[in-house]
């Protein structure tokens, strides 16, 4: 009896070490990402990509819940204070830096040297979100302005794809009738504004918002000269261009009432929404002003941040993010918006995911373009290597835009409104 | 006679000219929705269709959670109406027929709530929700809703209150009528237009809801149709035909509530207007 219940402790006791040595379960590792591509196609396609992710890594599960940008830059820094942030949020550049400031940053410049040794980003791309002795996001997505217009039209009346100012003006009256505008520019206090403003600005050569320590140089010879000739150009677009964003200015440019528009793409409204011929689609760098070299146009370096401090969640987080990366996939995640989003590395522009797209291929020597455009690609306040994380305070106030609108709705001197413009970025700053 | 018919022909184009007025717009908007991509951006308008497609509303309901961000609308508008309601009676009657020390002050005081723009408590309302684990949640824009809508819903309910003759409170008293008897049995069937018109109220400013959406609800799931809908049609390209077709479907609950109680609504206002 004795032996017997000696032999039933013993088994009990071997029981519940076995028990407690063994390991339990791995529970996945759960990534929550937040993106502001809402669309239900852009949707649908990054789920896509999060299912095969998750099929191929079952110790990691990603989710994701799209957001918006209208209101992102309040709900992010409060879902973080109150610790219900995503890992992952995806960025533009001048949103960065509310994020850093309030500590939600550390930064992945490691990640992105192993990343740029494998795939060779874009260095204009990672500059963007370089400063601070730091890289604060993995660049991910390029978008970039270009002019657009239709070869047809142009042949009709004979003019010749304008490369400098002179030449785009008398393009746009030759092209003003009854029936058209000869350009469609926005004069919206609005994004869309800021960035076709900051077009001219960079074709005149009056990119740099600072001086080198810091201090705003906007009210300089250059950009009055841009706005000036802004001004003159917008008067040739439709009555309410003061009130566009960039849905209006493509449904001019689709229903033929607008002969050329500024536009990141309008290569799937023209599609769906006009007569879809790519051969009559016609896109090309924005002209520049006479004496400077070449063309160069607004571009926004779209980027992922890392915002989970918990070391497996990054380490799955770049897991996730070396996935959408790797050529056979990261041309699926660019064709959520086929035309739209440009490739950030060496390799992406050659994938065979990326021009494998039906509107990739019908549109390849739009693309093509488009890509070329976006190498001389730049965004007030991130330019020349030097970064002022105070640009996001200006450009949530719109005050690129709002300096036109003095032009254009008030009726002031460009002059007078670069002054004005001035004024109230050192006031925003301060 | 004759002025009597110039009369009526001078109203009757007036009439007209706001009824079109008014009313263009919204033809415009529910015409296009079945019209092809094409012709919505044509560069003349055109009032009435030259096509016919419902790839639209097919889109709109298939390929989005636009019937996920109408049914959870429509659950919230519901729920912040009808607390709304049970709360602002009781309230408006006790501002109205109780005596209670502040009750001029406290009145006059429900209204600061109007006093400060939304955006001001958004954080720390969103701090509060985070808190007790309300963020993402329907029951935090039910609460939010209910919180702004109540204060106007007082003042109108109790501006309704006092339509009522008095004798007829009195008469209920002396058969023996209790404070609760007379507010539900007496009061409640006097001011069903007041009900209606805040009723209404509450609906439309819980449907038309963005901010405290926007931020307070964060999965897909969750949404309501401002905030979701605001993302289907896009940023930087602009599906006319979904926008068209969803503000379409996002008027129809509007429109039926107006049809269904709108005459008490208007009766209510006139009412509400004069003591």
């Amino acid at each position: 009896m004795r032996l017997m219940t000696t032999a039933v402790l013993a088994a009990t006791a071997l029981t519940a070490v076995t028990l407690v040595a063994r390991p339990a379960a791995a529970q996945p590792v759960e990534l929550m990402l937040w993106h502001m591509e809402q669309p239900p196609h852009r949707v649908a396609r990054v789920q896509e990509l999060i299912n095969s992710f998750n099929a191929a890594h079952p110790d990691i599960v990603v989710t994701q819940e799209p957001q918006n940008w209208g209101e992102i830059y309040a709900k992010a820094p409060a879902a973080i204070a109150a610790g219900t942030g995503p890992d992952l949020l995806f960025a533009i550049p001048d949103f960065t830096p509310i994020l850093k400031d309030i500590g939600a940053l550390t930064s992945v410049a490691d990640f992105v040297a192993e990343l740029d040794a494998e795939h060779d980003f874009v260095d204009s791309t990672v500059a963007a979100y370089s400063y601070d002795g730091g890289v604060w996001a993995v660049p991910l997505y390029n978008m970039a302005m270009s002019l657009w217009y239709r070869k047809s039209v142009f042949e009709e009346a004979g003019i010749a794809v304008p490369t400098t100012w002179p030449e785009w003006k008398a393009a746009a009256e030759a092209l003003s009738n009854d029936e058209t505008w000869g350009i469609g520019l926005p004069a919206n206090r609005q994004l869309y504004t800021d960035q076709t403003v900051y077009d001219f600005m960079v074709n005149n050569g009056a990119s740099e918002l600072y001086n080198e320590d810091g201090t705003i140089r906007f009210d300089n010879p250059q950009t009055v000269e841009a706005y000036d000739f802004y001004a003159q150009m917008q008067a040739m677009s439709p009555p309410d261009s003061t009130s566009w964003t960039w849905g209006e200015a493509e449904a001019c440019f689709s229903s033929r009432a607008c002969a050329m528009i500024l536009q990141f793409t309008v290569i799937t409204t023209y599609d769906t929404q006009a007569e879809g011929d790519p051969e009559d689609l016609g896109v090309a760098p924005i002209p520049h002003a006479e004496g400077q070299d070449e063309s160069y146009t607004i571009a926004y370096p779209n980027a992922v941040m890392l915002l989970s401090q918990d070391e497996a969640k990054r380490e799955a987080a770049e897991t996730f993010i070396r996935y959408l990366l790797e050529p056979e996939n990261y041309g699926r995640f660019l064709n959520m918006e086929p035309g739209l989003f440009m490739p950030v590395t060496a390799d992406g522009a050659t994938a065979e995911s990326f021009w494998n797209d039906p509107l990739a291929q019908k549109y390849r020597s739009q693309i093509e373009v488009m890509i070329e455009n976006a190498q001389n690609g730049m965004l007030f306040g991130f330019t020349s290597g030097r970064t002022f994380p105070s640009i996001a305070a200006i450009s949530a106030q719109n005050i690129l835009a709002e300096t036109l609108q003095r032009i254009v709705v008030d009726g002031e001197s460009p002059a007078d409104a670069v002054a004005a413009g001035q004024a109230r970025m050192m006031e925003t700053i301060e | 006679m004759s002025r009597g018919w110039a009369w009526g022909l001078s109203t009757a184009g007036v009439g007209a000219f706001f009824v079109i007025l008014i009313g263009l717009p919204f033809w415009w908007v529910l015409s296009s929705a079945f019209k092809a991509p094409q012709e919505i951006i044509a560069r003349r308008p055109t009032m009435v269709p030259e096509s016919f497609t419902l790839q639209h509303f097919e889109k709109l309901l298939s390929a989005s959670a636009y019937p996920t961000y109408l049914a959870n609308s429509m659950l919230v508008a519901t729920a912040a109406t009808l607390i709304t309601l049970v709360l602002a009676l009781p309230a408006a009657y006790a501002f109205f027929r109780m005596d209670f020390p502040g009750r001029e002050r406290l009145y006059r005081a429900i209204l600061i709530a109007y006093a400060f723009p939304t955006v001001v408590v958004l954080i720390p309302l969103y701090g509060m929700f985070a808190a007790i684990g309300l963020v993402d949640s329907l029951v935090a824009l039910i609460i939010v809703d209910v919180a702004f809508a109540l204060p106007f819903s007082v003042w109108m309910l109790r501006s309704f209150l006092a339509t009522v003759p008095k004798e007829i409170e009195e008469a209920a008293e002396i058969d023996g009528a209790g404070t609760l008897t007379l507010m539900v049995r007496i009061m409640l069937p006097l001011v069903a237009p007041g009900i209606a018109s805040v009723g209404i109220f509450a609906f439309i400013t819980s449907w038309t809801e963005y901010l405290f959406a926007s931020v307070l609800i964060v999965s897909d799931s969750n949404r309501t149709i401002p905030v979701g809908f605001s993302g289907i049609i896009g940023q930087y390209q602009v599906d006319w035909g979904l926008l068209l077709a969803g503000s379409t479907l996002a008027i129809l609950p509007v429109v039926a509530l107006f049809a269904l109680i709108g005459r008490w609504f208007v009766a209510g206002l006139t009412e509400g207007a004069v003591k």
